[in-house]
């Protein structure tokens, strides 16, 4: 709240506006079709500092021929005659035009249920995800969430329903929610009125449209009207502007657009739901946004049982000085253009000493040694920012790195379940082998889903030693390289998303027939079983059918949007899934936003695996160039790599300026990260001098123990399942038994393991340990505090820093247990957890 | 004058109540609870769950039957009989009560010990937090004391552990899961100082961070900065404190004592959960029977007889005894219960396999009522006949013990709201009546 008083001041003090620069009209060209038409437009005014602003609230219209159209206030206009009419915006001092082309408004259109009683359903929120819209509905009555399914709608409400999770049949007797005898008795009516008891309150009032609307189609007969064709669905919804920046008490309208299956569009933003994400930084009321707080939201639209979403901004008054940054590549004029039109400004570049130490975490996971530190801090080669990043590339560390952060992602594991160690060893192996030989990643998706015999990636089809269930393979292959949630469909349509069970399965159906061979009870060959024909094996007598679980129909392989895609018997139908998946928009998108947040410590889309048009991108034309920059290369995520680490917006400072303190998600300075577990705990290694041993204990098999290699990093175990260490699981290793999450959030074990845990004391009071070296060699305070502050921090000490450490060791009576306890609160503190 | 964050998972959660009933300010689920009985303050105020793994044979203990080996014995309460392996616990059979009709999900022991201990099947897209979590979360720790605790860990495998855990509720409700207490030199790790750092060395490394540190916190903002801050606090004060060395520390406990509880692993993890629940611990899992103990596939009757029921039956009187001496009893559910049944029939090997369809468990104490049976099963065991009583039913009358609203629902992450006592079909479990 310390900012709310400045910001009251500065408005006070802001006053006179600086006119516009320019003015347009959005749309500037529309096609209205059928009697009654109507379009809204908007009157943007674009400023000296990059920002826009509605100014259609002000606007005087003038039409070129008022016989064709109407205006309406606020900008809406209105079809009388078919034919072209220009009509001229003037605002601010400025004009500008926009032609809008009539037709057909001799044509009435057909009433639709899904549009004109889906619409109502949706803007009333009858059918949102909290209400009836729910997995299993509300009180007996489900609709589809956003009115996504109008057929399953139509069949609730004119007929009744019951609804099972797990069969398409209905169970007990039907409640229509009509009367087709006494409308006015409808229950639908009788609800949404509040005339009886209803959990959701009053929706609307006895009389209003919306009651007349339903009323009449009741009384009507309560018709379905035309099937969905060409012509009347909706395929698209579109928001402009997809960013919306505004001041304190600004506002704006969200121009609402459906897009025809036919390529025709039409201004829905009368019939859409808005709602805001964060109330206390901006409200909606129909479709006008207005600001609230400093902050950033979104507004979610929803409208044809389809969802979009813009961004919010508010942000403060200008800034009188605002200097840009150079830009290093393409992704800092993406990300400083947008901070520019929030008016937050970017911190500097990093120091030497930062950028070295978080570089080399974020490239190879491990800390730069003292020497490496002193050189690069003393070198002035302009270029060795961009040299150090290609060095670092080429280490056996780097690879090591990016094996085990794909090791995660892919789930390289041995797991309590009986398989033969060698085959996940193999697994292991392939990902290694993909990282070192930088293997383009479409080759490496496709070598993965499409995997076939006894090879390093089939073994990820045997959760333990039974073929995993195709729904959830599916699953995690979309979740993987799709950056999609599909499970919620695995039961049930997605309940915010469009997802629906039918594509669930349809996908799944791929992997249906995914079979193994051989009896070792270790080792097995995965291959796709053909239907018809019986092979010999055991585990599958010829019946490898899938079937819905709520229709019982089979299933056939079906990519998202309903192709079937079904080949022979014999062809491997993954072959043609990976094929599609690779090339599909949403894979490159996928892969770039995960490689982002590695970087970043959040993804474009955050969480980076749920991709929604309920989650939507911060930066989304950066997300679509950094896509298809990385197609361009050939997938080469090297490539990759090397462009998100030369970018300025990485190689920023972690200081925050006052005006960019808050800023969470525009990357106006670094973010610390808390290093993963595997990480600091070869750091700790690393800057003591005594590596960590790890022991092998396979779960309940306790004859397997062993040792690693001495010396084994954490980072380089591959099979981290077969080594016990309490460190890293209470650091956050994951299990890898289902995708992993790392929160990388404090909690209390860490820091009694930090206080009292043994990684931390015995590292420190071991004889082979650096320190002890140091003691040994005579070393003086000052150079035992500096090789440490090198080792840990990767920079010197202050002055103010040495002496008072040298103060502390001095009034402690035990100048070795003094050295201890310093080297402890080295790699305890926050500087030496944290990459930043 | 920054744009101020979204706030992580707003997103998701506000959408919903956006799309439902922003405007009237409340979330649907809430505003149909409304009509929900808010419960009475509980007398509860923690819970022992002395976990049998594996599955103990229904019919060989709380159910006996004419398929059993064994007979049926009465206890010291009119018309209840158990098995005669049991003989200690029937002379207090009025303290507990026996549900004769569990009806459960999942077949094999990693679905079976997620189900009972979470409610919940397993779904990967999905962490569902445990009993133990839930009741931590909703009571809060006590005395400075681990609010949540589970004795002995799993020595290797980390499956188990992490169903016992937090799912998405987070790190400060997870069990401190700590080593087997009856093995010679049991510590609990990092719950107190290394021998080599005296006292005044602690101060003397607070002041070193304050230095080492402080350069780096003044120019950086870490957002989770203060929420370490707050457990390095919270745990300088528990390796200081003497109440939570005292409530781990075993060896004051007598030796006579120990004896009667056991002086094997379950024995002694349910001592210790004894000792934990008076300093003020909510939740322990007692889980001395690992490696499957009850699991009991071969040479079932020889299991219970010899290796399984005595220790059960020496170990559970002993924790009656001690909590009713103690005051404790009152105000501590006790719950006795694996993760399934087994079968009524004997196979080949002369075991029982699993049967989570009908099956048994025990519990009382905390206000629940004892001495009482809930339920029937046929005459071998095998299908309910009465009364079917779901996991969500019991964590519900637990709840209940505890004044913990029982209909309540988590929202996760994504927005799905997730009941806490989940019963079968999605419904929401009901407090058995004939209990509380």
């Amino acid at each position: 709240m310390k900012w709310m008083l400045p910001i009251f001041l500065t408005v006070a003090a802001f006053g006179a506006d600086p006119p516009p620069v320019s003015i347009r009209v959005e749309p500037k060209e529309a096609s209205l079709r059928g009697s009654g038409a109507s379009q809204q437009l908007l009157v943007i005014g674009t400023y000296a500092d990059g920002g826009e602003r509605d100014l259609t609230g002000e606007t005087v219209w003038k039409l070129s021929d008022p016989v064709l159209a109407a205006m309406e206030p606020g900008g809406r206009l209105v079809a009388r005659t078919n034919g072209a009419v220009i009509a001229t915006a003037a605002a601010a001092g400025r004009t500008a035009v926009a032609t809008l082309h009539i037709q057909a408004v001799e044509a009435v259109r057909e009433f639709q249920f899904s549009r004109d009683i889906g619409g109502i359903l949706t803007q009333k929120g009858c059918n949102g995800s909290g209400c009836h819209g729910t997995v299993k509905g509300r009180g007996g009555f489900k609709l589809s969430p956003g009115g996504r399914t109008p057929k399953d709608d139509y069949e609730w409400i004119v007929k009744g329903g019951g609804y099972q999770v797990l069969t398409a049949e209905v169970k007990g007797p039907r409640t229509p929610r009509i009367d087709g005898k006494e409308p006015p008795k409808s229950l639908i009516l009788q609800k949404a009125t509040g005339s009886i008891a209803h959990g959701g309150g009053r929706r609307f009032a006895i009389g209003s449209a919306e009651y007349q609307a339903i009323l009449q189609w009741v009384a009507a007969g309560a018709p379905y009207g035309p099937e969905e064709g060409r012509e009347n669905r909706v395929t698209a919804l579109e928001v402009f502007p997809r960013v919306v920046t505004l001041e304190r008490n600004q506002e704006h309208r969200l121009l609402i657009t459906a897009r025809f299956a036919d390529g025709r569009t039409e201004d829905f933003s009368g019939q859409a739901l808005c709602a805001v994400n964060d109330q206390s930084v901006a409200t909606v009321s129909g479709c006008t946004v207005k600001a609230g707080r400093l902050g950033e939201t979104s507004v979610l639209v929803r409208a044809a049982g389809l969802a979009a979403s813009a961004t919010v901004g508010v942000i403060g008054p200008p800034l009188a000085a605002y200097s840009d940054p150079p830009r290093s590549n393409f992704i800092d004029g993406f990300v400083f253009d947008k901070l520019r039109r929030l008016r937050i400004p970017p911190s500097s570049l990093s120091s030497d000493q930062e950028f070295l130490r978080r570089i080399c975490l974020d490239l190879t996971g491990t800390l730069p040694p003292p020497e490496r530190t002193r050189q690069f801090l003393a070198s002035d080669d302009p270029a060795k920012r961009g040299n150090l990043i290609e060095t670092l590339m080429s280490t056996p560390e780097f690879v090591d790195y990016w094996t085990y952060r794909f090791d995660d992602l892919f789930r390289v594991g041995v797991f309590p379940n009986g398989i033969n160690v060698k085959w996940s060893q193999m697994y292991a192996e392939w990902v290694r082998d993909s990282i070192a030989s930088n293997k383009p990643y479409d080759q490496m998706a496709r070598e993965r889903i499409a995997a076939q015999g006894y090879d390093g990636p089939t073994r990820h089809y045997l959760p333990y030693d039974v073929i995993g269930p195709a729904g959830e393979t599916m699953a995690e292959e979309m979740r993987v390289f799709f950056g999609r949630r599909l499970d919620c469909a695995q039961c049930h349509n997605h309940p915010y998303e469009a997802w629906s069970q039918d594509q669930f399965w349809g996908l799944a159906a791929f992997f249906g027939r995914v079979s193994k061979m051989g009896d070792t009870g270790a080792e097995y060959v995965v291959f796709d079983h053909p239907t018809n024909e019986a092979m010999g094996n055991g585990d599958v007598n010829g019946s490898i059918k899938l079937f819905h679980p709520r229709t019982k129909a089979e299933l056939k392989p079906a990519l998202l949007d309903g192709t079937v895609l079904q080949g022979s018997d014999r062809e491997n139908p993954r072959k043609a899934l990976a094929d599609w998946m690779v090339k599909h928009p949403y894979f490159a998108e996928a892969a770039v936003n995960r490689m982002w947040s590695n970087f970043f410590g959040r993804g474009l889309v955050d969480p980076v695996d749920d991709f929604r048009s309920t989650n939507p991108s911060t930066h989304p034309e950066l997300l679509d160039r950094l896509a298809a920059d990385f197609r361009e290369h050939g997938h080469d995520l090297r490539h990759l790599i090397r462009t998100i680490v030369s970018s300025r917006t990485y190689q920023l400072t972690g200081r925050p300026l006052e005006g960019n303190r808050d800023d969470r998600t525009n990357y106006s300075h670094a973010m610390p990260r808390a290093l993963d577990a595997e990480v600091i705990l070869d750091a700790i290694g690393t800057v003591t001098g005594v590596p960590e041993t790890f022991t092998t204990g396979v779960a309940d098999t306790p004859k397997a123990t062993g040792q690693a290699p001495a010396g084994t990093r954490a980072i380089a175990l591959r099979q981290p399942d077969l080594f016990y260490s309490r460190f890293l699981d209470i650091y956050g290793r994951p299990n890898r038994l289902t995708l992993p999450e790392r929160s990388g959030k404090a909690n209390l074990n860490e820091a009694l393991h930090m206080l009292a845990g043994a990684a931390y004391q015995d590292k420190l009071a071991a004889p082979e340990g650096i320190l002890r070296r140091l003691w040994n060699e005579g070393r003086t305070n000052d150079e035992v505090i500096e090789q440490f502050y090198l080792a840990a921090y990767s920079r010197f000490p202050e002055m103010a820093e040495s002496k008072a450490i040298r103060d502390l060791i001095a009034s402690n009576g035990n100048r070795e247990e003094a050295l201890r306890d310093f080297v402890w609160a080295l790699l305890c503190s926050r500087e030496f957890s944290e990459n930043h | 004058m920054g744009v101020k964050p979204m706030q992580e998972g707003s997103c998701r959660r506000d959408f919903l109540k956006a799309g439902s009933l922003g405007f009237l300010g409340i979330h649907l689920s809430q505003f149909l609870r409304a009509a929900a009985a808010t419960p009475a303050k509980g007398k509860a105020q923690s819970c022992i769950l002395l976990w049998l793994e594996g599955g103990p044979s229904q019919v060989d203990t709380w159910d006996p039957k004419p398929n059993s080996a064994f007979k049926p014995i009465s206890t010291n309460v009119p018309g209840i009989q158990i098995s005669e392996l049991l003989p200690n616990t029937a002379k207090r059979m009025d303290k507990l009560s026996i549900v004769r009709s569990m009806h459960t999900m999942g077949s094999d022991h990693p679905q079976g010990t997620h189900y009972a201990i979470t409610g919940h099947e397993v779904n990967p897209a999905m962490h569902f937090p445990s009993l133990g979590s839930i009741i931590s979360k909703e009571m809060g720790p006590r005395n400075g004391v681990p609010a949540h605790v589970l004795v002995p860990q799993w020595e290797k495998s980390r499956q188990y552990e992490e169903y016992f855990r937090s799912g998405f509720l987070g790190p400060e409700v997870d069990p401190m899961a700590i080593p087997d207490p009856s093995k010679d030199g049991f510590q609990v790790p990092d719950l107190s100082l290394p021998k080599s750092v005296s006292l005044p060395a602690v101060e003397n490394r607070k002041a070193f961070l304050k230095v080492v540190d402080n350069h780096y916190r003044a120019a950086y903002e870490g957002v989770e900065h203060a929420n370490m801050d707050g457990f390095t606090a919270q745990a300088w004060k528990m390796l200081l404190n003497p109440a939570v060395q005292n409530a781990f520390d075993l060896s004051k406990e007598p030796d006579k004592l120990k004896e009667r509880y056991g002086k094997d692993a379950f024995g002694q993890s349910t001592l210790l959960a004894r000792r934990l629940v008076e300093s003020g611990t909510r939740f322990v899992t007692a889980a001395g029977f690992h490696s499957n103990s009850w699991d009991t596939h071969a040479k079932n009757d020889e299991g219970h007889r010899d290796r399984l029921c005595p220790v059960l039956d020496r170990t559970l009187p002993a924790l009656l005894d001690d909590l009713e001496a103690r005051g404790l009893l009152e105000s501590t559910v006790v719950l006795a219960m694996g993760e399934f049944g087994r079968t009524p029939f004997v196979n080949p090997d002369l075991g029982r396999d699993h049967w989570p369809t009908c099956w048994s468990l025990a519990l009382g104490g905390g206000g629940i009522k004892g001495g009482r049976v809930v339920g029937s099963s046929d005459e071998t065991g095998a299908r309910i006949t009465s009364r079917a009583i779901s996991m969500g039913d019991v964590f519900a009358t637990i709840y209940k013990a505890f004044g913990i609203d029982w209909t309540k629902e988590y929202d996760t992450p994504i927005g799905r709201p997730i009941k806490i006592a989940n019963s079968l079909e999605d419904t929401t479990g009901e407090p058995i009546a004939e209990l509380s």
